[in-house]
């Protein structure tokens, strides 16, 4: 690449780092020159890279703790996409190397990254294996980054697929007794969503033609690179101008451009009695809900936890299902408005029944790990509702800025929820690493006997309560909030489910952690927390209180980004959509429920 | 200094010193002194600071407002009646400048309370949205401050000598374990303080909140620390089931606040409770009215009214019909046609059940007795003085936006929670949980008084029940202390052994009847308890049909009388009835006796006016919420108007003397029928008991309540997530397994073909294309590889069919 790449791209290079330096790293490890037997070295190589990631992504992110901010860095507060990075790859498709970070992915980028070095921290007690562990685990970070940086479709797509295999392989040897079948039921889930969603890609790419969108609109999208000089614009302009046939594209901003357009593309063609729109988004929206996960694709999750060592639950808890999250709103919604307008009840719906439906089958368990499990799959759903609640459709009525709330706290959200659920993980971690059970009914007094770990844990563990002060409390309550202008009824069984969630947390932390004495085998085992996993547990518990005492931290990054896309298709709605459902006066708000007088 | 900048710094101050305790003692807990012995000095240095910036502000804040008799009221005699919901002929306006309650001055009666507000910092903002933590400081916000530092800190001095157990190894008699042996377990003597001190910076919190979610966010606080200091002794399974049930029970209600704040954010954007000045479009400051304002606007006389978001929202189908610019014109018409007033019922009955829940009213009350198994001076500080009166506290702070149906359903679950809950403390027998149930019962008189619109009657009996229900549980603390049992039955005599404990006891127990010579002079809940009497009175009065509302009062307070007096003959009076108890009965050290004796003082000049006004009903009315002077009538949720009197009324006749003696003499039955029973022996108690046997096991069952809520909600809870867990075992799973399986067929095919078609080509490409293949060879099932395959092959072929189809599609 040359010189002058840097100079106009000059994210290029610490972007590109932070995505392949674990594959690069990865790729070196799994040469023969390695011996397997030096399996502390392959550990500390692969914990010298995840922190070589993490700072440099927080290098990026947070320019003023490193000096001036540099060109490449992030610039906090503003919304558009910044860093982009733009190469041909497959020019015969248009496909791109095309990478960005705005205020959504920025901070999942990091939270991967700082995650990724507390599961490296996590694996030391992997001793099958070890190399072949650790090349995965990079391939891993990588896939994952990946996902979050990607501005091309295919290359997201790409991605996607990268991170499925690596954790497959993860879970199906190094997991517990049945992990084969997790392993296997994983795959065969996500495969299931990513096939519907290479579908809903290529419907899109067939369907998209850029020369529909204005010359700002090109330059905005990063179709016509914005740091090009003006001559070199106006060909590349020209180019698509001039083109006789449709010219598609894979860019994800394009597409966004295109679908909010009045003419849309995707809403103007229709398959088997649906637009295109409305196929698109029911299918990338099952892809994505398969990963968040969401009643009733979920079951995938209590498997692949129970039987997934501790730090790729971590990983999958902390990460994976952010992925979902993430792809509805960097994806769905900006790509088919009309659809995500019209089918708002659904993706609220299905969030608020995995909310009470997970909250009720945590209360179930009996194996702590699958407790936890299922309070992903609760937490997540607070996501799904933030996500939906689409209140700027009553006709005159704009409250853009509840939708917004809702947005900005599904985000906080998944970022708490990355924070505590991988905190909760590494706990049961911990004790399963002592007494190589998770039998709820057999634990207690475990405060007595590991009072340092269990105050961590405590913390944690309220922190998944949703406990002011803790991490857990900013999104569930933004979203709770949000979803009453949405509906009321969905926002009532919300905020219940506030109550299942206290029954359910306390429940478990009473009959491992308090009580006179440990009712369990090995309980000679339980010795106090060592100085690593001090080091795992103390900055997850730091960061679950820093965050619920400050959110500002996180908002003035998500707030401007999520702020400005809800803006656009609040504007949307207006201009093009609310025509679309003007008769339906009310919308779905007054719909769902009699009127409140 | 400006009072609107010192007064801030002070109580923030105060409020994070318990803060700082917490986290010192949480880091260098254990290492403070032998066994943490000097925590307890951290923690009681950090209150009685608290304590004294408290006095400081309020020393500063009787300075610039000092305190006369003549504050409350207003125009006494201009009582125009103005039904909240007939309103249509206001004009929707400009809030002007005058709503700015905290500009400071003197506001005049009439015109607001004098508060002030501000914002520290900001936790969420987005378009006109913004969550934040803020102050909003007024006369009670100070006498709150005072009095929860000044009782925290008693209690701080008395548990250092209560807790010294925790000092050394503990071995706890109520856990055996496996083998046999009681439990034998380290002391956590800095834990407890640790607690006590977020305990302490949480309640405060919610005192000083300037919005509503702040309040929140410390409900939800006070509530955790109330989980740690009841399941203190965490190995008993009864005290860790008594924890969770307090929280879970909480949360029940908070599932309701949850729902009021709702109501309320969603249509109006704020939760702020004053008007606060935000950066306007123009750069310019604009005041954003609060909550208080909205519902009470200005123009409108401070009278209720429906506010425009709220009627707005409610004729959200309208607005859509209507263009823009003609919205403003038409809410009134609209709010004249009654949108918005269930919203506004809703969010009032929303907030209510928060306080509910936290102040243990029928029907959450099932926690508190229950949340007797923390050590006692938790008790006396979280379970009787602060944290349970903080329903009560947020009742009288959100008093301007409730209307008066929201005050009758206010009313009568204090009637109802009164009632109960005295009826089973007459056959208690554990010396804690009858003052638990008492405890109960004085919260719903402090509810009912509020819901009957006596506002400052409920608020003052707040102050004055914090002073002696807290001396009252130290004074039982004390004799668990000497006695090692809470129950009754093997007490007795022991004023004899313990003179200063049953003699402060028994100031408690005065205080709590109401005793007093009628007219001249009582202790300190004589004038609460008679101003909450003549307020239902006024109440029935003006509301004939609720006259039930006033009779809940008077009986209550013959019961109150009788089990009190109950438990001081049982415990004090009369012979042992244990000799292995009494032998081993002591008065308790100097620092436990301390505190009971100031406590005493307080419990007896709590009420009392000086005779140049100063005193807590005359501090209260300088805060007392704007257009709650007048009469207001209203309602109209259950059918009827609802009249909710001027609290002036019931300070004349022939409401103060009618009640007066109501209360002198209900009280005098009760100890004289205590005193039959338990002193003279007249009656006798097993008799009674006997007689009225039904009776006396469904009050000795606590009305079953328990039963029938592990009936209705704990099983069904538990059969909704058997059955949540059990779809996905028995539904979804096997339907996923029965996809597995088809594809596990369909890969067997796959592999059939490729052993005999392409199988040299794939293994070699396998192998050199996959770099971990000689790694995972051994591990590898065999149909993983043909997974891969599957991948490849199956996205080229809809990449293929896909591009076929569409381009097809588009071109036609």
């Amino acid at each position: 690449m040359s010189p002058a790449d840097t100079l106009t791209q000059p994210a290029l290079w610490p972007l590109s780092m932070i995505v392949f330096l674990p594959a690069l790293v990865a790729a070196v490890l799994s040469l023969p020159i390695i011996p397997k037997a030096r399996e502390e070295l392959i550990r500390w190589v692969t914990l010298a890279t995840t922190i070589v990631v993490f700072v440099l992504s927080l290098w990026m992110a947070w320019p003023s703790l490193f000096g001036a901010a540099g060109p490449a860095q992030f610039t906090v507060g503003e919304a558009a996409m910044q860093g982009v990075v733009k190469r041909p790859w497959i020019p015969a498709f248009n496909i791109e190397y095309l990478l960005g970070v705005d205020g959504i992915s920025m901070p999942l980028v990091v939270l991967t990254t700082f995650l990724s070095v507390l599961a490296c921290a996590a694996s030391w007690p992997i001793t099958k294996h070890v190399k072949a562990y650790h090349v995965l685990f990079l391939l891993l970070e990588t896939g994952m980054l990946g996902v979050f940086v990607s501005l091309d479709f295919f290359l997201f797509y790409v991605f996607w697929e990268v991170m499925l295999l690596p954790m497959y392989f993860l879970i199906g040897i190094w997991g517990g007794p049945r992990r084969e079948y997790a392993a296997i039921k994983f795959f065969l889930y996500t495969l299931f969503g990513s096939v519907l969603m290479l579908i809903a890609v290529l419907m899109l790419y067939f369907t998209s033609d850029v020369r529909m969108l204005s010359d700002a609109q090109l330059v905005g999208a990063h179709v016509v690179s914005p740091a090009a000089d003006g001559a070199l614009q106006a060909d590349a302009i020209a180019t698509i101008r001039g083109a006789k046939s449709p010219v598609h594209t894979f860019n994800i901003l394009a597409l966004a451009e295109l679908g909010q357009l009045p003419n849309s593309p995707f809403a103007a063609a229709a398959v088997w009695g649906m637009s295109l729109e409305t196929w698109a988004f029911l299918l990338l929206l099952i892809g994505f809900v398969i990963k968040v996960p969401v009643v009733p694709v979920h079951t995938w999750l209590p498997d692949a936890h129970v039987e997934a060592p501790t730090p790729i639950s971590m990983i999958l808890a902390g990460v994976l299902l952010k992925l979902g999250g993430y792809g509805i709103l960097r994806i769905c919604y900006p790509i088919c408005p009309g659809a995500g307008l019209s089918l708002a009840w659904l993706v609220c719906g299905v969030g608020v029944v995995s909310m009470v439906y997970g909250a009720f089958a945590a209360l179930a368990q009996k194996d702590f790990k699958r407790m936890v499990a299922y309070s992903s799959v609760s937490h997540m759903g607070y996501v799904m509702l933030g996500l939906g609640v689409w209140s700027a459709v009553a006709g005159n009525q704009f409250r853009w800025d509840a939708w917004a709330q809702g947005v900005n706290g599904a985000m906080f959200q998944m970022l708490a929820h990355g924070i505590s659920s991988a905190g909760m993980f590494f706990m049961v971690g911990v004790l399963y690493d002592r007494v190589h059970h998770r039998n709820l009914e057999e634990f207690g007094g475990i405060f007595n006997r590991m009072p340092v770990y269990s105050g961590l844990a405590i913390a944690v563990f309220f922190a998944g309560l949703g406990l002011p002060g803790l991490c857990g409390f900013i999104g569930e309550v933004l979203v709770t909030l949000s979803s009453w202008n949405y509906s009321r009824t969905l926002a009532v069984i919300s905020a219940f489910t506030v109550i299942l969630t206290a029954a359910y947390i306390l429940w478990a932390i009473q009959r491992v952690y308090l009580g006179a004495e440990y009712k369990g085998p090995h309980g000679d085992h339980l010795t106090p927390i060592t100085g690593r996993e001090l080091a795992i547990a103390a900055p997850l518990v730091f960061f679950a209180i820093l965050f619920g005492v400050a959110p500002q931290l996180i908002f003035n990054y998500v707030t401007p980004s999520v702020n400005r896309q809800v803006e656009t298709l609040a504007d949307w709605t207006r201009d093009v959509g609310g025509k679309a459902v003007q008769p339906v006066a009310g919308g779905p708000a007054a719909a769902d429920m009699t009127t409140v007088r | 200094m400006d009072l609107s900048t010192q007064l801030p710094q002070l109580l923030g101050l105060a409020w994070l010193m318990p803060l700082a305790s917490f986290v010192l003692i949480l880091f260098f807990g254990p290492k403070m002194g032998h066994h943490g012995r000097n925590a307890a000095w951290v923690a009681t240095a950090a209150i009685v600071t608290s304590l004294v910036l408290s006095l400081v502000a309020f020393v500063s804040w009787l300075g610039a407002h000092p305190v006369s008799a003549g504050h409350h009221g207003g125009d006494h005699g201009a009582a125009h009646a103005e039904d909240h919901a007939d309103a249509a002929g206001h004009v929707a306006g400009e809030h002007g400048s005058d709503a700015w309650h905290a500009a400071g001055g003197h506001a005049a009666a009439g015109h607001g309370p004098i508060a002030y507000s501000g914002d520290w910092y900001t936790l969420y903002e987005g378009g006109r949205l913004r969550l934040s933590i803020g102050w909003y400081i007024d006369s009670l916000t100070i006498l709150m401050f005072v009095v929860v530092t000044f009782i925290a800190t008693c209690i701080h001095v008395y548990a250092s000598g209560y807790m010294h157990d925790e000092l050394h190894d503990v071995t706890d008699h109520e856990v055996t374990l496996t083998d046999g042996h009681h439990l034998h377990r380290p002391g956590r003597f800095p834990r407890f303080f640790q607690a006590l001190s977020l305990f302490c910076f949480s309640m405060l919190g919610i005192v000083i909140a300037g919005n509503l979610a702040m309040v929140f966010i410390f409900w939800e606080l006070v509530g955790i620390c109330s989980w740690f200091l009841i399941g203190f002794y965490y190995e008993r399974k009864s005290a860790s089931n008594a924890a969770n049930k307090a929280f879970i029970v909480n949360r029940v209600g908070d599932f309701g606040m949850l729902i009021g704040l709702m109501a309320l954010w969603g249509a109006l954007g704020t939760l702020q409770f004053a008007d606060s000045s935000v950066p306007g479009a123009d750069g310019h400051a604009v005041t954003k009215p609060g909550l208080f304002s909205l519902v009470r606007p200005a123009d409108h006389g401070h009278a209720l009214r429906v506010p425009d978001g709220m009627v707005e929202f409610a004729a959200a189908e309208k607005v859509a019909h209507t263009p823009p610019a003609e919205v403003a014109g038409k809410v009134d018409a609209w709010r004249a046609e009654g949108f918005g007033r269930w919203l506004l019922f809703i969010a009032g009955v929303g907030i209510f059940c928060g306080c509910v829940g936290k102040s243990a009213q029928f029907p959450l009350f099932v926690w508190l007795p229950d949340a007797m198994e923390g050590p006692t001076p938790v008790s006396a500080l979280v379970h009787s003085a602060t944290m349970v009166a903080a329903g009560v506290y947020l009742v009288g702070r959100f008093f301007p936006v409730l209307t008066p149906d929201v005050l009758l359903v206010i009313a009568y679950v204090g009637a109802i929670t009164l009632f109960i809950a005295a009826t089973i403390a007459l056959v208690a027998n554990d010396i804690k949980r009858v003052l638990a149930y008492s405890t109960v019962s004085q919260l719903g008189y402090m509810m009912l008084a509020l819901g009957v619109g006596g506002w400052a009657a409920g608020l003052f009996h707040l102050v004055t029940h914090a002073f002696f229900k807290s001396l009252l549980f130290l004074c039982s603390g004390s004799v668990i202390h000497a006695c090692h049992t809470n129950d009754m039955r093997k007490m007795g005599g022991l004023a004899r052994v313990m003179p200063y404990t049953a003699g402060t006891m028994l100031v408690g127990c005065l205080a709590i009847i109401g005793a007093g010579i009628p007219f001249v002079i009582g202790l300190s809940g004589y004038y609460s308890k008679d101003s909450i009497l003549a307020q239902a009175l006024s109440f029935a009065q003006a509301n004939p049909r609720h006259t039930i509302l006033f009779y809940a009062v008077a009986g209550g307070a013959a019961l109150t009388a009788f089990y009190m007096f109950r438990l001081w003959f049982m415990t004090f009076a009369g012979e042992p009835r244990d000799h292995h108890v009494a032998e081993h009965a002591h008065e308790s050290p100097q620092v436990m006796v301390m505190p009971l004796l100031v406590l005493a003082v307080l419990a007896v000049v709590a009420g009392w006016t000086l005779p140049g006004g100063f005193g807590i009903a005359n501090l209260l009315e300088q805060s007392r919420p704007a257009g709650t002077v007048e009469t207001a009538v209203g309602g109209f949720a259950f059918g009827q108007t609802l009249t909710i009197p001027a609290e002036h009324l019931s300070h004349g006749e022939p409401f103060h003397s009618t009640a007066t003696w109501t209360a002198f003499a209900t009280a005098l039955g009760g100890v004289l029928l205590a005193a039959a029973m338990y002193v003279w022996r007249v009656i006798s108690p097993a008799a009674v008991a006997a007689m009225f046997r039904p009776v006396y096991s469904f009050l000795a069952n606590r009305w079953y309540f328990d039963e029938l809520y592990h009936a209705l909600f704990v099983v069904p809870a538990h059969g909704l997530a058997a059955v949540a867990s059990g779809i996905d075992q028995g539904l979804i799973d096997p339907f996923i397994n029965f996809l597995a399986w088809t594809t596990r067929q369909v890969a067997g095919i796959d592999a059939w073909i490729d052993r005999t078609f392409v199988d040299g080509l794939v293994n070699a490409t396998a192998n050199a294309t996959w770099t971990l293949g000689n790694e995972l060879k051994r591990l590898q099932t065999g149909s993983l590889r043909q997974y891969v395959t599957f991948i490849v092959v199956g996205t080229v072929a809809l990449f293929v069919i896909a591009s076929l189809f569409f381009r097809q599609a588009l071109a036609g």
